[in-house]
């Protein structure tokens, strides 16, 4: 894939031009794993022979997930899109306590899309593939016509393996709910992007694998508050699990920088989404070692708040006053002054 | 722990005066602090903040609305502020017009039109807001960007909030960004209590405190909490170019009606960045041919702090963020959309 080359219609049509361009793609794709990749349609696992490279019990449970990308702009402070789209399918799969074992990758390109930021945005996700030694298994090209998409659109489906299933109802009155690290910074280093600020807060996007597996025991419910950010995440959480969840305002981990670009833009904290941080709720006598174990990874790691009698999610502010933290409603569109 | 503070300054002052009061926040930033922060939850019983006219989008007329739908209908493509698009008119919002393939371009400032304008011809920027917001367009309009002017002044909005015997307020915070560009000397002919607020936590408090002392003293005056922005001339840079490019006319507020010399009208100077002369025959024609739609919608009172959201009959039922019947649940200032998220 040279420089300055673009994507051309017909590198989506079937014939020797998307040869080429999945021959490419695939070049990159590094990672190969235990799949059987015949060059039929789709690709194989044998999970009675296979299994027990990712879990070490026979009673695994199949978990399968797909998402779709479309992120503006495409290239970020911390990552792309690729990153985000493969990151994404993995923490899916990870905050259920499974262990991804093949992603599918499937993109719709845009005429004119430049060759050289494909290659970019594939070989991001071929970056994640490996530091994860999750192999991308099978997937599809396709170009549409200019103007009918915005520059490039990625959608991944993931299956894992998991032992036991952690779910986003399982919290438990008593339970102490904590995160994995500093919240919203995706949203910081899109927004920058987006408005020309200068900031050095980069995307958190990551993969969350690791970090979930050496804590999943501990969970009693686990969620990465993507889209819709905390506000989201944690009513849902609430809800499911019948329980009210009260946050300290103080020990919630916001930069000062992304509250004073949420303040700026007039977009409430709570709503930025992280792409590599996750929420979960532990039983209190196993909070502060769970917190010592992702303080490895994360020294923000912490506990915001405690799972208690009652429904929604409420938070106590600075000033010692008690406010409701709503789901985030409507569009996200930017105020007036 | 300065807030926790003021707040038993507060809670001893209020006891003090022991009878209700009511103190209206002017400014919509300064009702997403009192939400945000909780305030009204750690308030005595005896203090009641309420909403007023301070969000602009909530203040645009429904005439307003209609002629700029209208444009956008008829093929001019039209760039505004984001809560601008959701606002419901006679002919649907600027969403709706965008769904039916009018131009519609959100926009976060002034620069962002102006690049627009030289890329899309005919463009027209709804200018929208109070002084704040006016400056920026008027700077964009001696930039050459054709604007549609909703902009309106404060001063006559308190004046007439101030004239309505049903309106009964202890003490105002007066908004700290407006009085960053017009100053608060402006506001000395109003006799009551008033304090110039910030957007913290502690700036509000503190306001609410300085109001409690002035009403213990029996004083009735302008206080300035947000002197480290506003000073009491104001920004005069600021103010000269809104006056180069604009003229005082009088304006239609919702729910307040028509308020003498409180609208702004691009000068004669200016017409051919004017689009309501630009457009003028297109206007007249949107203006004859609209039926008002009417609604039950009680914005305006709410916007006047005569009722609470909660006994407008469409609040969180037909109304609600997702799906607003009034431009108070549009914007995130708007007093029924604030009321809405942070349930008291």
């Amino acid at each position: 894939m040279k420089n300055n080359k673009i994507i051309e219609l017909e590198m989506g049509g079937g014939g020797k031009k998307s040869e080429e361009l999945i021959g490419n793609i695939r070049k990159i794709l590094s990672v190969k794993g235990k799949w059987k990749n015949t060059k039929d349609d789709g690709a194989v696992f044998d999970l009675s022979r296979d299994a027990t490279c990712c879990v070490s019990t026979e009673r695994n449970k199949l978990v399968f997930t797909t998402d779709a990308f479309i992120v503006d702009p495409l290239f970020f402070p911390g990552g792309d899109i690729g990153k985000i789209a493969i990151c994404g399918t993995i923490n899916d799969l990870s905050v259920m306590g499974a262990k991804p074992i093949g992603i599918s990758l499937s993109l719709v390109i845009e005429e004119g899309f430049l060759q050289s930021d494909l290659e970019k945005i594939i070989q991001s996700i071929n970056k994640i593939s490996k530091e994860a030694g999750i192999p991308i298994v099978t997937g599809d090209t396709k170009v549409t016509e200019k103007g009918k998409i915005d520059k490039i659109e990625i959608t991944t489906s993931g299956v894992g393996l998991a032992k036991e299933i952690i779910s986003n109802d399982g919290a438990k009155v008593g339970d102490d709910i904590i995160v994995s690290g500093d919240l919203g910074e995706h949203a910081v280093a899109l927004l920058a992007k987006r408005f020309n600020y200068q900031t050095k807060i980069k995307s958190d996007c990551q993969p969350l694998i690791a970090e979930i597996q050496s804590v999943a025991k501990y969970l009693t419910s686990c969620k990465d508050p993507t889209r819709g950010g905390m506000a989201a995440v944690l009513n849902e959480m609430a809800e499911k699990s019948k329980t009210k969840f009260v946050l300290e305002e103080k020990d919630l981990p916001y930069k000062k920088e992304t509250v004073a670009i949420s303040e700026l833009l007039g977009i409430d904290v709570f709503s930025f989404p992280s792409e590599g941080r996750f929420v979960a709720t532990v039983a209190k006598k196993d909070s502060q070692k769970v917190i010592g174990i992702l303080k490895k990874y994360n020294k923000s790691a912490r506990i915001i708040g405690e799972v208690q009698k009652g429904k929604e999610v409420w938070l106590k502010t600075k000033i010692g006053a008690v406010k409701k933290i709503e789901v985030p409603r409507g569009k996200l569109i930017p105020r007036i002054c | 722990m300065e807030s926790k503070k003021i707040i038993k300054n507060i809670w001893e002052k209020a006891q003090k005066i022991n009878r209700p009061l009511r103190f209206m926040e002017l400014c919509g930033t300064h009702s997403e602090a009192i939400a945000k922060h909780g305030i009204k939850n750690i308030l005595p019983k005896n203090i009641k903040l309420i909403t007023g006219p301070g969000c602009p989008v909530c203040v645009t007329d429904q005439s307003e609305i209609d002629i700029v739908t209208g444009l956008a209908l008829a093929g001019i493509p039209i760039a505004c502020y984001g809560d601008a698009t959701n606002i419901p008119g006679s002919l649907g919002s600027l969403e709706n017009a965008r769904q039916k393939g009018a131009q519609v371009h959100i926009v976060y400032d002034v620069i962002e039109a102006l690049e627009l304008s030289r890329k899309i011809p005919n463009l027209v920027f709804w200018g929208i807001g109070f002084e704040t917001t006016t400056v920026m367009t008027a700077w964009g309009i001696q930039e050459g960007l054709a604007v549609f002017s909703s902009h309106k002044l404060f001063p006559p909005a308190m004046e007439a909030l101030m004239a309505n015997n049903k309106i009964r307020v202890d003490g105002f915070i007066n908004p700290g960004h407006v009085s960053a560009i017009i100053g608060a000397e402006v506001y000395e002919k109003f006799k009551i209590p008033q304090v110039i607020a910030g957007f913290g936590a502690e700036d509000v408090l503190l306001a609410i405190e300085m109001l409690l002392d002035q009403i213990i003293s029996g004083e009735k005056k302008v206080e300035n909490e947000y002197t480290r922005l506003v000073k009491k001339e104001g920004n005069q840079k600021a103010q000269k170019i809104i006056s180069e490019i604009f003229e005082i006319r009088n304006a239609s507020w919702r729910g307040l009606g028509e308020i003498e010399k409180s609208g702004l009208k691009i000068r004669k100077k200016y017409q051919h960045l004017d689009a309501e002369f630009i457009h003028r025959d297109l206007i007249a024609k949107i203006k004859k041919e609209i039926k008002p739609r009417k609604s039950i919608c009680r914005c305006g009172e709410v916007l006047q702090g005569l009722i609470e959201s909660k006994q407008c009959k469409l609040f969180g039922k037909s109304c609600t963020p997702d799906n607003p019947q009034g431009a108070c649940m549009v914007s995130r200032e708007g007093s029924c959309n604030i009321n809405f998220r942070f349930t008291e």
